[in-house]
């Protein structure tokens, strides 16, 4: 039930801005410890909350483990820890997955919670200062002015460990 | 279109490598027997002119020449009859054949790569012709050396037995239609040559066609009349005139210049074409006849299917299996009587049993094909280690799963190699002093056990000499005890270590020490295992056992606190509970158990993987005696859930970036209430937990 209404919220946000200019990209945000990322739209496949998660033994904290979405099997990793953060006390019922299909590669990632959908001119996004941070490839100012994004490193992701 | 093109070309190397595989069959059986019958050259006519034709609608020129070359030979063949060629002539003639096939193999695995194909097949080329001039005698050689397409059509030329066919006018792709007609006669055994003879490669014969008509050639009035009820039958030809009158009031004196001799041998002795398929006293006909049977059977009932839509089938099945369950278990059913729920459900049941048998049994397939190359490659190094050996096969009709199939191949090849080259004794005298047969034996053999196949490959040779491995394995650093308590069995475990090959020079085909491990480490990746046995001077045994399938496995349910895992029930000897009383500490805080006179070591899975549990005394949770190889222990868990028929599924790549088939994990598996569980890796499950040990 709850999935359904989160695909609803995308589906309404995504609606809002059907007229953007065709140069900008779709993103979308979420926070993880108080951050705002975001990744690209194109990578999302979708939002599910209230999976069941199997742990795998002997893996980094950061992978949380295993879920079955319909019969595919997705590694679910935890962006606060991936990125050096303390865990969040997540129980349950307020586990929230992004699924990206990052070039084939199925993985779901861990967040608080998600924002929206932005659009964003890709060519503004500053690659200066983030070289040493972990999974940010470029930071950009939304445009209502209210928050900067970090952009998710997804070849990054899935290709360190 | 691409996609197009792409489906074409799937069936031309599917078909090519068919043909090429039934040719190798031919050739094997042939050089048994040291001759062709008059099947096999028929037969090996229709591969080489069936290649010839989808070769050259590929535009594969180098195949099409050599094809149409060898189809030439065996055109020369077939007119003599075997018996023309002498004795000693044979043994070159099938040395040439099976170069042809590996020429063939090579390029046709070119294709496979998209890689450009050799243009440089003169000295091949060269090769035939020289042995077509051998076999026609030095008299004939100008004529025979001449351009490739100029043979058959001069000696047909002198034949005189001509049908002239026109086409519908304005029917369109004439040359196409010919080739047709020529294909449909050549089913009908009639092999004619034709003018022009260039139809299947070249679209401008379609107007000469339409000028000039089709020109069929056919070696014997009969023949000729057995063309026109085929031709009477074909669609799209408006006309057909018999020129035999004129020409073949004088067929030698018409014939151009190949020399007269050859065709008047040609005419007599040789039975109609038409005749041919009826032959039955023909010696070692019967197996070739039983395998031309089988092939035309074949034709009409087995489709070829892509492995790629069978792997989502059996995906698909699995999950319907899954779901099945998940529907009939539900929680909210639980405790309601609902007869006609019950009822469907169980007929569901049986349906998805049935579907799941079935879809499984459509992956199935024998292990004749892999074992018929073997063959081949016992052939070819008994010539060039000039070592006499046989291959004995048995059990080649066991079905195995096709993806398995495919990982045995190499592994069965490199220990016939192994046994070939390093097995049999090097001189004939050795086997003789032995009291053996002078020619070897390698044995080749696979059956059925339940869940398992085992294959075994046996060679009555030398065997292996345990000192001469225990000494390079010293010289290799790989003991790590006394050599006095070495087990014959641990000295053998370790030819199959890395690096390990007992053959003081490498050889073309082995001894660079990537032999038996490769073996095993391709063997485990399907799931099986190896074994050695051996006995000095009686020979070597080597036995795979190989789960049938890796689809599906028949798996015990643990937990261990919240976690649940499953162990292919193969690898499980027993389980027991144990007292506090019963365990045996060792000096690294390890526990050991005494189970019938041999000590185990005892693996806690919760301390492990650090799992949280409330079983952490020996006595409440439960030991499961596991074994893999050589290696023996107990795991410790909470409890047995049950056994299962489990769905394996492969790990996400993802996770391949921690190593975690080291961690003792190899898959995972749906249950029926949708949850995961992780299928355990017995072997390497040890190794974790011995690591995790030195670390501590």
């Amino acid at each position: 039930m709850s999935t359904e209404s989160m695909d609803m919220t995308i589906d309404a946000l995504t609606g809002e801005l059907v007229h953007a200019d065709t140069l900008m990209t779709k993103y979308l945000t979420f926070v993880a410890d108080d951050l705002l990322f975001g990744v690209n739209a194109s990578y999302v496949v979708e939002i599910i909350i209230n999976h069941a998660l199997t742990s795998l033994p002997m893996t980094p904290d950061y992978v949380k483990g295993i879920i079955n979405l319909r019969g595919q099997i997705i590694p679910i990793i935890d962006t606060r820890l991936r990125i050096g953060h303390p865990s969040a006390e997540h129980d349950d019922s307020t586990v929230c997955i992004i699924v990206l299909d990052i070039d084939g590669t199925h993985i779901g990632i861990l967040v608080d919670r998600v924002a929206q959908m932005v659009d964003i001119d890709e060519t503004q996004i500053s690659t200066g200062p983030v070289s040493d941070q972990q999974l940010v490839s470029g930071m950009i100012s939304l445009a209502d002015g209210s928050d900067t994004m970090l952009v998710l490193d997804c070849a990054r992701m899935i290709n360190e460990v | 279109m691409d996609n197009g093109n792409d489906n074409i070309l799937e069936m031309y190397l599917y078909e090519t490598n068919t043909l090429l595989e039934q040719l190798d069959g031919i050739l094997l059986n042939s050089e048994q027997a040291n001759t062709f019958t008059e099947d096999d050259v028929n037969e090996i006519f229709r591969i080489m002119h069936t290649l010839k034709g989808s070769s050259a609608m590929m535009e594969f020129q180098a195949l099409t020449t050599i094809a149409h070359r060898i189809e030439d030979l065996f055109f020369v063949i077939r007119e003599h009859s075997m018996d023309a060629i002498p004795e000693d002539l044979h043994h070159e003639l099938f040395n040439l054949m099976f170069l042809s096939t590996d020429f063939f193999r090579s390029e046709v695995k070119k294709i496979e790569n998209s890689e450009p194909l050799s243009d440089d097949i003169d000295t091949f080329l060269s090769d035939i012709n020289s042995f077509m001039q051998k076999i026609n005698g030095g008299g004939n050689a100008a004529a025979q050396a001449a351009p490739a397409k100029a043979a058959p059509a001069a000696s047909a030329s002198s034949t005189g037995h001509i049908l002239h066919v026109f086409f519908d006018e304005g029917c369109g792709m004439e040359n196409l239609r010919a080739f047709m007609l020529v294909t449909s006669l050549s089913e009908a055994g009639l092999d004619p040559t034709y003018e022009p003879s260039d139809v299947d490669s070249n679209p401008d014969s379609a107007s000469i066609i339409v000028d000039k008509g089709f020109l069929l050639h056919f070696t014997s009035s009969e023949a000729l009349q057995a063309a026109i009820e085929v031709v009477k039958g074909a669609s799209n030809i408006q006309t057909y005139e018999v020129l035999a009158d004129t020409d073949a009031e004088a067929p030698e004196s018409a014939a151009p210049a190949p020399a007269p001799a050859l065709n008047t041998v040609k005419e007599d002795p040789v039975p109609a074409p038409a005749d041919t398929p009826v032959h039955p006293a023909v010696s070692g006909g019967t197996p070739t006849n039983a395998g031309a049977n089988r092939t035309a059977a074949s034709k009409q009932s087995l489709i070829s299917v892509n492995l790629s839509k069978l792997d989502s089938l059996m995906a698909i099945v699995g999950e319907i299996v899954i779901t099945e369950s998940m529907v009939t278990s539900s929680p909210d059913i639980r405790g309601l009587k609902l007869d006609n729920f019950t009822k469907s459900a169980r007929q569901l049941r049986k349906l998805t049993d049935e579907l799941q048998d079935i879809s499984m049994s459509i992956r199935m397939v024998p292990v004749s094909g892999t074992f018929q190359k073997m063959k081949r490659i016992v052939r070819d190094m008994s010539q060039k280690l000039g070592k006499k050996a046989r291959l004995v096969i048995e059990g080649e009709d066991t079905e195995v799963d096709k993806s398995i199939v495919d990982s045995i191949g190499d592994p069965i090849m490199h220990i016939v190699r192994n046994s070939m080259d390093h097995g049999l004794e090097e001189n004939v005298e050795d086997r003789i002093a032995a009291g053996k047969d002078p020619q070897g034996t390698i044995t080749l053999s696979a059956a059925h056990t339940g869940s398992e196949v085992i294959i075994t490959i046996q060679d009555d040779g030398q065997g292996v000499n345990p000192e001469g491995v225990l000494a390079k394995a010293r010289k290799n650093g790989l003991l790590t005890k006394p050599e006095s308590e070495y087990t014959h069995k641990e000295i053998l475990a370790f030819l199959m270590a890395p690096g390990f090959s007992t053959n003081k020079e490498v050889t073309e085909y082995s001894g660079r020490g990537v032999g038996m491990d490769v073996v095993k480490a391709n063997v485990e990746s399907v799931g099986g295992t190896v074994s050695i046995s051996s006995e000095i001077g009686k020979g070597m045994c080597v036995t795979l056992k190989i789960p049938l399938t890796l689809a599906i496995v028949d798996g015990m349910e643990l937990s261990v606190g919240k976690s649940i895992f499953t162990i292919p029930i193969h690898n499980i000897r027993q389980s027991f509970k144990v007292s506090e009383g019963e365990v045996i500490h060792d000096a690294n805080h390890g526990e050991m158990i005494n189970r019938m006179g041999s000590f185990y070591p005892i693996v806690r899975i919760h301390d492990l993987y650090q799992i949280d549990t409330e079983i952490t005394n020996i006595e409440d949770g439960i030991l499961v005696w596991v074994d893999s190889g050589e290696l023996s222990y107990c795991l410790f868990v909470d409890e047995l859930l049950g056994e299962q028929q489990v769905v394996v599924k492969p790990l996400p790549s993802y996770l391949n970036n921690f190593n975690i088939k080291n961690s003792g994990i190899t898959g995972c598996t749906i249950m029926g209430d949708g949850n995961i569980s992780i299928i355990l890796d017995v072997a390497n499950l040890y190794m974790a937990a011995q690591n995790g040990n030195m670390l501590h």
